[in-house]
């Protein structure tokens, strides 16, 4: 067994020596040049950089202060619309992710065996070249397809796409099935876009949320915009088996029974169709398919849903009333991390027509602008080769209406396993952890031993650099360069505000790289991180040097007020979707039975803290310092009948795993389910503040796919809990 | 930002998620060391018996008193009271005596017990900021809170501010202003949806403490420790998790067997 860091070492990690500085001691202090030459610092070393966050993926604006070139503080940029000046508590941590004393600073090559944490630095060019071979070595002996491509929702996903698809690989691994599968695809069927963009003034009257624990969950701005508008008297009700901080804020809490969302969504449509407190001209404006809505909710009356979902008839019945009532400043949020049960897909379809039949398009919901603008430039590319093979993931053969660029990713992996239709030979993840993001960790480390070669790109030793061959050391958010970002009429920059540390690279320069020695160059037309930035910059006459000085150029928005149409095949909202019907799915949102917990088991619950994003925050010792302690939550009466008390540890076992942890009783839960914050119980001995904290709920996360959206449900993992 | 006369604080419990973003900004800001904090959370947190239920919380720090009982207590006069508001401690003049610990009705200072009396720097609490507040910036924990739970401001026109948020919410708000009068009144003013004894205030009087009599001293001590049962959240969490880390990570690797 080897023996973590005892507390005394931690302090010292924290306090480093007698000036007792908690932050960046470790380190050499770096300004970065670009600052520098950009004005923003001085010749002492001391300035302000504008930059954006990567905390979680909300993106807030930030102004880093430097001093004697060291990253001294993190504030949010008031004219960010995503920060408005504020950060959450992992942006305001986020110079301890760049000061981390766990940052992996040069490429590692493995030496022991697979998961024995044995590396030996190597210098880019050795590591490089190694994985250049081995992905050609792949490619040459099995085909392109056997190399798997993974990363997501980050700034430099164009540039990795090119990566792939450039190889020849149609393998594209999102960590998105494991969110969001339910919400975007059943909004793309409804409204033709991802997600529409939300409006909070101060017209807004009602807000339903359904599991969207805003409070805890942050996304800065909209977590700020639910308060005020909860302080400006709007009714906020709000569905989840816990008693979450956006519980105890709402005005109403319904800890409906999980699964059933679906059973009181449908029931909400049938009283505002059944009673025809919709907006009619709206509805026969801008939609299609009513009848068969109309048809197919008629059965699920507010007595057929109470009994399913532990809410009265009259309570389903008054919501109903209240939300026509309110409309059309009304809002039905579909929620983040929506893919709960296999149904989940028809509860956000159920949501987004709801949101139509209120009539509140244009109030409350606006067409999202997406994160790709037209308006900016790019290097020239060619085209892609054409890929014949098929996915591994089913999209679109098994999964016919999941975009490609999506995907569902716990089938990749099931299938790597599986070796069917093909077998796989690497995989190539960039800013991903895929042992604790994919449900049953077991099956995850199951499919890597498939592989003959996994490479990772990261600033830590997270659980999957940890399981692979060659480890490529990123530079942090705050250390390096991305691609630029839309957001509204404007579009920010990330910046280095000190250099990268060590031997760190961003991902742009890794891609580029990589492709040249892929003989991929083509894809990669930039000189440097500047020179991509000003090429993108180019159709807006603005210089690089403009945007490093606030942060942000204009767009000009000169697209008018063009007749809007929804981008689905009708043009319209589509409340019956024909493409769905199409590939034999039901056109309506229709009633799927959820499988329940047998006698002696409960529902298996996650959700997020404030103090972490997912599983890649727990190194990061302040909030490690101001997190509570992880442990498995369960009601106080059922505690007290199994016999366990707080601070107990208890063995919890599912269908593909067993954890161990210690025990939270609390009234703030459902008696038939039980809690675990995601994201602990780390296996990287690499991370030595998270290594040993809490347990991993991926361990025991049970494997099941909605069969539209590709959606991992989430919940639908049934424990058993015995004192260990 | 109208002229600050008087620098004040005033957090609204109806509007503070928890999220402990102050805490971090604090730590960065003034460079804290992993095992301390210049803020808590307190409260009763959830009470209630499923499925009704109810939850308080508060964030605090040092109130900055009009009349600090810490500053009284402290022989050496560590301790002074900035006519504009913050009350600052001279770690240079501190002998660690630890009367101020004691004197203190809202447990704030905190003494250092890992380190002897040659390594200096016993005490610990809230400074307000000053490089920031005096260089026209909000102090750290303030400006990054993304509910304005806390706001900063000038006393008078945050006393105003909060008369009026809670008249206009007559249902939600307890109609008191918590640290206007208490203990001859702070520079951290309270309002809540939750009694503020839930929130773990202690009722204090409306005339310092201090300038009243010994008795009065004494009943002070009993409130620090009661403060501190009712700090219901782990406030550093990191000594806490670390000593349970072995265990733990044996637990784990028995499992990944
Ligand atoms: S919500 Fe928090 S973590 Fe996410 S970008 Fe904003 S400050 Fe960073
Ligand atoms: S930052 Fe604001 S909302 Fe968050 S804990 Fe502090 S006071 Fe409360
Ligand atoms: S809260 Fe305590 S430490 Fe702060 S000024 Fe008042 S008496 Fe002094
Ligand atoms: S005012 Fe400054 S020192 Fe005091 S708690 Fe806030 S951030 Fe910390």
């Amino acid at each position: 067994m080897t023996k973590t860091i005892s507390r005394r070492d931690f302090l010292k990690l924290g306090a480093a020596g007698a000036g007792a500085l908690a932050l960046g001691q470790m380190l050499p202090a770096k300004v970065a040049q670009a600052a520098r030459a950009a004005g923003h610092i001085n010749a002492e070393g001391d300035g302000f950089v504008h930059s954006m966050c990567e905390m979680c993926v909300w993106r807030c604006g930030l102004i880093a202060k430097i001093k004697d070139g060291r990253v001294v503080k993190l504030d949010g940029n008031p004219e960010h619309p995503h920060s408005r000046g504020n950060l959450c508590p992992r942006g305001q941590s986020g110079l301890m992710n760049t000061y981390d004393p766990d940052r992996v600073l040069t490429p590692l090559i493995r030496v022991g065996k697979r998961g024995e944490g044995k590396f030996r630095q190597a210098s880019w060019e050795e590591a490089l070249d190694l994985v250049a071979s081995k992905m050609t070595e792949i490619k040459n002996k099995y085909g392109a397809e056997a190399m798997v491509f993974s990363s997501t929702h980050n700034l430099s996903q164009p540039l990795f796409e090119n990566l792939l698809y450039g190889f020849g690989s149609p393998n594209y691994g999102t960590q998105r099935s494991l969110c969001f599968n339910a919400m975007i695809v059943a909004n793309t069927m409804t409204y033709g876009m991802e997600e529409p963009g939300r409006i909070y003034d101060d017209k807004l009257k009602y807000i339903l949320l359904t599991g969207r624990n805003l409070l805890e969950a942050i996304s800065t701005s909209e977590t700020h915009d639910l308060i005020m508008a909860i302080e400006n008297g709007a009714k906020v009700v709000y569905l989840d088996p816990r008693y979450t901080k956006t519980a105890s804020k709402a005005t109403e809490w319904l800890p409906i029974k999980p699964g059933n969302d679906l059973a009181f969504h449908l029931a909400l449509l049938n009283i505002i169709i059944g009673e025809k407190l919709y907006n009619r001209s709206f509805v026969e404006k801008n939609t299609v398919g009513f009848d068969e809505l109309k048809k197919e909710v008629a059965r699920y009356t507010p007595e057929w849903a109470a009994p399913l979902t532990g809410i009265p008839a009259e309570t389903i019945i008054r919501i109903a009333h209240e939300l026509a009532e309110a409309a059309p400043h009304a809002l039905v949020h579909n929620g983040w991390r929506t893919s709960n049960f296999v149904n989940s897909f028809h509860t956000q379809r159920a949501i987004s027509i709801m949101n139509a039949l209120l009539g509140n398009w244009n109030k409350v919901l606006v067409a999202a602008a997406g994160e790709e603008s037209g308006a900016l430039g790019a290097p020239p590319q060619p085209a892609y080769p054409r890929i014949s093979a098929l996915r591994l993931d089913g999209v679109p053969w098994k999964y016919p209406v999941v975009p490609f660029k999506i995907g569902v990713f716990q089938e990749l992996r099931d299938n790597i396993v599986s070796g069917d239709p093909y077998q796989a030979h690497g995989w190539f993840i960039s800013r991903q952890n895929p042992i604790q993001s994919l449900p049953d960790r077991g099956k995850t480390i199951e499919a890597f031993g498939k592989l003959d070669f996994i490479v990772t790109v990261d600033i830590v030793l997270n659980d999957t650099a940890w399981f692979s061959d060659v480890v490529l050391p990123e530079a942090s958010y705050l250390e390096r360069y991305d691609p630029l970002l839309p957001v509204g009429d404007k579009v920010f920059l990330r910046q280095p505000v000190i250099e990268p540390q060590g031997e760190a690279k961003s991902a742009l320069w890794i891609y580029k790289q990589l492709g040249e020695r892929l003989g991929l160059g083509d894809y990669f037309q930039y000189e440097d991180e500047e020179d991509y930035i000003r090429q993108q910059l180019k159709p807006l006459g603005v210089s690089l040097e403009e945007v490093k000085a606030q942060g942000f150029a204009e767009l000009s928005s000169a697209e008018g007020e063009a007749e809007f149409s929804w981008n689905t095949p009708s043009g319209k909202i589509e409340l019956f979707s024909d493409t769905l019907a199409k590939v034999g799915f039901p056109g309506v949102p229709t009633w799927e039975e959820p499988p329940q917990p047998a006698e002696g088991q409960f529902y298996l619950l996650t959700g997020k803290i404030a103090t972490s994003t997912q599983f890649g925050t727990q190194n990061n010792q302040l909030l490690h310092k101001y997190s509570e302690e992880p442990r498995l939550w369960m009601n106080t009466k059922t505690a007290t009948d199994l016999g366990l008390e707080t601070d107990d540890w208890v063995e919890v076992t599912s269908e593909v795993g067993q954890i161990h942890t210690k025990l939270l009783a609390t009234q703030a839960i459902r008696p038939d389910c039980v809690y675990m914050t995601p994201g602990y119980g780390h296996l990287s001995k690499g991370l030595k503040t998270a290594y040993g904290v809490g347990a991993s709920d991926s361990a025991v996360h049970v494997t099941y796919t909605d069969p539209i959206s590709g959606g991992q449900a989430l919940s639908q993992t049934f424990v058993t809990v015995k004192k260990a | 930002m109208t002229e600050i006369k008087h620098h004040a604080y005033l957090f609204d419990a109806t509007r503070c998620i928890d999220c402990r973003a102050c805490m971090v900004a604090c730590s960065v800001e003034n460079n804290i060391e992993m095992d301390k904090t210049r803020l808590w959370v307190a409260g009763l947190g959830v009470t209630g018996t499923f499925p009704d239920l109810q939850r308080g919380t508060m964030v605090y720090h040092c109130m900055h008193c009009e009349h600090p009982d810490c500053m009284s207590a402290c022989p050496v006069g560590a301790y002074t009271k900035a006519e504009d508001g913050p009350v600052t401690y001279n770690p240079d003049l501190c002998i660690g005596c630890r009367y101020c610990m004691n004197a203190c009705p809202f447990g704030v200072p905190h003494f250092d017990y890992d380190k002897g009396i040659i390594d200096g720097a016993f005490i610990d609490k809230c400074t307000f900021c000053p490089q920031r507040i005096y260089n026209g910036e909000e102090p750290a924990c303030v400006h990054t809170c993304p509910t304005d739970a806390l706001e900063y401001g000038d006393r008078d026109e945050l006393i105003a501010k909060a008369h009026e948020r809670i008249a206009a919410h007559p249902d939600k708000y307890i109609q008191h202003v918590y640290g206007e009068k208490e203990n001859g009144g702070t520079s951290y003013l309270i309002i809540s949806h939750v009694p503020f004894k839930d929130l773990g205030l202690p009722e204090l009087p409306e005339e310092p403490i201090n300038e009243v009599s010994e008795k009065v001293m004494e009943m002070t001590i009993p409130f620090a420790f009661g403060w501190g049962t009712v700090l219901s959240m782990v406030a550093i969490a990191a000594g806490k998790h670390n000593q349970k880390k072995e265990a733990e990570a044996e637990k784990q690797a028995e499992e990944t067997k």
